[in-house]
């Protein structure tokens, strides 16, 4: 058994529920999520012996993000546009439709959704620092790792997409009970 | 133009801050009503995203293509590799298809515990990694741990039965600093960790990527001997540092 392949399963392939999602999130498709996904455990394996130190999480995401980058750059370069992630037809129907579920469900539902559009309406620089912090909970000094910016820039960015985030929030909640009904 | 303090009280909310700058930000919290207006709305949002977002988890068929892709990665001259390379792992293909196993089909991990004694196992098998101390001798290994963790765990050495005592180290564990004794069993190296019981029940035995974990409780410490050496060997050791 080679036991480089299986300090590298103990140590770094707990995290990759965590890779795919910040993968998701900075690429809002499933598809080129999975691509970036499958890249960075690649090069992570092969980078393997120079991770130093424990913080595998946040060296395994520095790789996930680089390669998102890399991807982004060469659809650029073929001047391929991708189509922004519909909330599909099919959902949409679904919210429209009276369907047996509570309406509490429903709500939540349509909260998840609003919640999620206006995160994917941000600025990526906004949004990866509100998505390491708040939803895989990493401190400013794994963040600032992650996103290669210093700490400061984290404090400051994590205000901005904050403030941003709530402002557009309050005036979707202000606005949709009436557009929904 | 909102309040001077809004960065710290910020810091403070995500638990950047110190003891002393938190207690100074408190203070200033109580006298600033835009700061604890702050504060609200930093709790509110992070309540709705945390809830609220989908929390994903790969999908099983990425977590399949993954482990595929890292088959095809693995070198293929693993006949020239000097013998006690394979010692080292004993249970070979074993240990790579019952680590597939686990990823494909075992669920999330209930208990973090064992996922961080095998972490730390493998951890310790790195350049560098396995020893603070090294001494056979159970009279320099004690006291060592003494400055170094926050437990003293019996120490002694079996090499006439085939355990060498080979070091101790710390390593912060369950939060705590804990005590690692080290011992040598053949090819194989035997982790015995050992920490001050924070909860009643002793995890049961377990058995996690191949590498065996048995669980015992002395007084008030905990221990656990990790291994791949079989079971009958690592109980073994376990019925002599019991006696």
């Amino acid at each position: 058994m080679d036991d480089r392949r299986q300090r590298f399963e103990v140590l770094v392939l707990p995290h990759l529920d965590a890779a795919y999602r910040f993968a998701r999130w900075l690429s809002r498709s499933p598809g080129d999520a999975d691509d970036v996904v499958q890249e960075a455990v690649l090069r992570a394996f092969r980078g393997f012996d120079a991770l130093r130190g424990s913080d595998v999480k946040a060296w395994l995401l520095t790789i996930v993000r680089n390669c998102h980058l890399t991807a982004l750059k060469q659809r650029q370069r073929r001047a391929f546009v991708p189509l922004p992630e519909e909330h599909d037809a099919a959902d949409g129907h679904a919210v429209i439709a009276t369907t047996p579920d509570p309406e509490s469900v429903s709500m939540l539902r349509d909260e998840q959704r609003t919640l999620d559009r206006l995160m994917s309406a941000l600025p990526e620089e906004h949004r990866e620092v509100l998505v390491l912090r708040e939803i895989e909970e990493m401190d400013y000094r794994e963040i600032a790792a992650v996103t290669n910016v210093p700490i400061g820039t984290v404090m400051s960015r994590l205000a901005r997409a904050r403030a941003a985030l709530k402002a557009r929030w309050q005036q979707e909640s202000a606005r949709e009970p009436h557009a929904v009904r | 133009m909102p309040c001077a303090e809004s960065m710290r009280v910020q810091a403070y909310f995500d638990g950047e801050a110190d003891a002393v700058a938190a207690a100074d930000i408190e203070r200033h919290i109580e006298g600033c009503a835009e700061c604890r207006a702050l504060l609200d709305d930093l709790n509110q949002l992070r309540t709705a995203l945390r809830q609220e977002l989908p929390y994903e988890t790969a999908p099983p068929a990425l977590r399949a293509h993954v482990l595929r892709a890292l088959d095809a990665q693995r070198p293929t001259k693993w006949r020239l590799e000097p013998f006690w390379k394979g010692a080292f792992s004993g249970i070979g293909g074993m240990a790579i298809a019952a680590s597939i196993a686990f990823f494909l089909l075992a669920p999330p991990l209930t208990n973090p515990l064992l996922d961080d004694l095998v972490n730390a196992h493998v951890r310790s098998l790195m350049p560098d990694h396995l020893i603070d101390v090294v001494s056979t001798d159970k009279h320099t290994v004690k006291p060592w741990f003494a400055g170094h963790a926050d437990v003293s765990p019996v120490v002694a050495d079996f090499a006439e039965q085939g355990y060498r005592l080979i070091g101790g180290r710390a390593d912060y564990f369950d939060h705590q600093r804990a005590a690692v004794i080290v011992y040598q069993h053949g090819a194989h190296v035997i982790n015995v960790f050992s920490w001050a019981a924070n909860r009643d029940s002793v995890p049961k035995d377990a058995t996690l990527n191949g590498y065996h974990m048995a669980f015992w409780k002395t007084g008030n410490l905990v221990y656990c001997a990790v291994s791949d050496t079989g079971w009958d060997e690592l109980r073994r050791l376990v019925q002599l540092l019991q006696e």
